[in-house]
């Protein structure tokens, strides 16, 4: 299983570099210098037979060369691994218990500023008028990536907070078998995810680069309090911020500390896999939360937000004017005529058949 | 009712692997997985110890706080068990075990690793005891047949010790006192210093 040289080289490096990533446990192994116990041994049985102080304190480390075993493996030589209580604590304490939190509170948030503001309406009146906001390609990227995220999100919910609210429910056998597939299907579309992130770096980018306008949303909250219209470009400073924040920084911890997790043949040790299990439940709850007020705003939250997206991302001229001037400018101006002049329909309605999925 | 344990006598353990082969033999376990090894420190060096380990049937066990499917469970005489049938093949109880012990027959890309496999200290599983079932999965019970586990009656030096607690404690105490050193018991702080997690009510003795 361990043939392909250049392959595992590869995996090697790309593990070295998520640990410059990762955060290190408050106590890593106190890495013992190799071989320097064995000769401090030496020296103690000389002065004080009977006194095996430095051997004992080997038994913690387990990058000690001259610790050996028969038996093959990773850190088959290694005889306490202290680090599985650390990571024990803070999935079981920490991690379980203000993620969980944060999984209720969040949506009760949005659940209270959906009773309290109601949906974000369009204002003026539509024009009747399309332009297009999403690709076909850009659908399918968002999609697929969407899919995917919420098939994670919930098989990730399911192993780390079934045995507290689901297993008194269903009992060990219904469970183990929920488990089983919330497991199998985490892994094999964790993956897929990867590559949709990727994709969607690049997909994106361009028009979430940070502008000088994107502070005037970000001082006035995007007018979600005020109702207010606050000017920006293709995306608001809030999409922005979902784009780098989540998508991109989120995105990439929790690809990259799945990996390691999911391929654990590349001679990776557990230090390593007790630090990309944390980081990525502690990645995967933000990200979770964060993603629960893009799909608001996506659907419920704002009136024609969602139909772009789901059917064939056009969006009225008066919704574009109001949410992304912006962009509609630069629209309008590229299509070669005034902001807010009627575009020709014929035009119109050819673009729209083309992107028609 | 004793607490069962296992005491490794660094003094004794002259890194024969008897107990490895006897615990292979006793239970015949599949290539790859390996349910006891022995550590040898400072190896070639003089003062070099060896010590036998395999799951030490901890009294708050990682293991069985971090699995998420909540399979293991203790017997009444505190020995940690697991139901295979319940086993998802995370790997948690591996990230969580200070000893090395959880072992998977499958390398684990794609994480598939398989049902997990342990040291059962020659107690089967929660299949009736004897049944065909427990064997294929677990090994033999040998508790159940009154004898004490393999590995620690077959070693040729008795430096591994496996069985009620306070006894084994007593022929250890009994060897420092007579040969005036080697008086650390390796794992048992680690094992052994947090209170007793109680067995479940009704569980399998």
């Amino acid at each position: 299983m361990h043939d392909n040289r250049g392959m595992r080289w590869l995996m090697r490096l790309f593990v070295v570099l998520c640990i410059a990533v990762l955060p290190q446990f408050a106590h890593a192994q106190s890495a013992s210098a190799a071989g320097g116990s064995a000769q401090e041994q030496a020296e103690r049985q000389a002065t004080q037979p009977g006194n095996n102080a430095p051997v004992w304190r080997d038994v913690r480390g387990g990058d000690n060369a001259s610790q050996t075993t028969q038996v093959r493996g990773i850190e088959t030589n290694v005889l306490v691994q202290s680090g599985g209580e650390t990571w024990r604590r803070l999935r079981n304490g920490p991690i379980t218990i203000y993620g969980g939190w944060l999984i209720i509170i969040v949506p009760l948030l949005i659940l209270g500023f959906y009773l309290l503001k109601g949906q974000i309406k369009l204002h003026g009146q539509p024009s009747g008028r399309k332009i297009m906001r999403f690709s076909a390609w850009d659908r399918i990227v968002h999609w697929t990536t969407a899919i995917s995220f919420v098939i994670l999100a919930v098989s990730g919910l399911v192993l780390l907070f079934g045995k507290y609210v689901l297993l008194p429910v269903f009992g060990y056998t219904l469970f183990s078998w929920l488990a089983v597939l919330s497991k199998t299907l985490h892994n094999f579309v964790g993956p897929l995810f990867v590559v949709c992130t990727v994709l969607m770096l690049l997909t994106f980018v361009k028009d979430n680069l940070p502008k000088a306008y994107d502070w005037l949303w970000v001082r006035k909250a995007g007018g979600l309090f005020s109702g207010e219209h606050v000017p920006s470009g293709r995306f608001n400073a809030g999409e922005k911020t979902w784009f780098w924040g989540g998508v991109t920084l989120l995105g990439i911890i929790v690809s990259a500390s799945g990996l390691i997790m999911l391929f654990p043949n590349f001679e990776q040790g557990r230090l390593l896999m007790q630090q990309a299990n944390a980081t990525h439940a502690i990645a995967a709850v933000l990200f979770m939360a964060m993603s629960l007020g893009h799909i608001y705003l996506g659907t419920i939250g704002m009136e024609g937000a969602y139909d772009t997206m789901r059917y064939d991302g056009m969006v009225d001229e008066q919704w574009a004017k109001e949410h992304h001037e912006y962009w509609y400018n630069e629209v309008a101006a590229r299509s070669g005529r005034a902001p807010g002049a009627a575009p020709s329909t014929a035009a119109a309605s050819a673009m729209k058949e083309g992107w028609k999925l | 009712m004793a607490r069962m344990k296992f005491l490794c006598d660094a003094e004794r353990c002259i890194e024969c692997n008897g107990c490895v082969t006897a615990c292979k033999q006793e239970h015949e376990i599949p290539w790859g997985v390996n349910r006891r090894r022995v550590v040898t420190l400072n190896d070639g060096v003089p003062g070099e110890k060896s010590i036998s380990v395999a799951c030490m049937h901890c009294s708050d066990a990682p293991c069985m706080a971090v699995c998420p499917v909540d399979c293991f469970y203790k017997t009444s005489e505190g020995v940690v068990l697991h139901d295979k049938d319940l086993c998802i093949g995370c790997g948690y109880c591996f990230y969580a075990c200070p000893f090395g012990a959880p072992q998977f027959p499958q390398d684990g890309a794609f994480g598939l690793r398989g049902k997990m496999d342990k040291c059962t200290f020659c107690a089967g599983g929660p299949e009736p005891d004897f049944s065909p079932a427990e064997f294929r999965k677990y090994g033999r019970n040998r508790l159940a047949e009154g004898k004490l586990p393999a590995c620690a009656e077959m070693c040729s030096t008795k430096a591994l010790l496996g069985g009620d607690g306070d006894v084994i404690a007593d022929i250890y105490r009994n060897r420092v006192f007579k040969r005036g050193k080697g008086s650390e018991v390796w794992g048992w702080g680690t094992a052994y210093g947090k209170p007793e997690k109680q067995p479940a009510p009704g569980a399998k003795s």
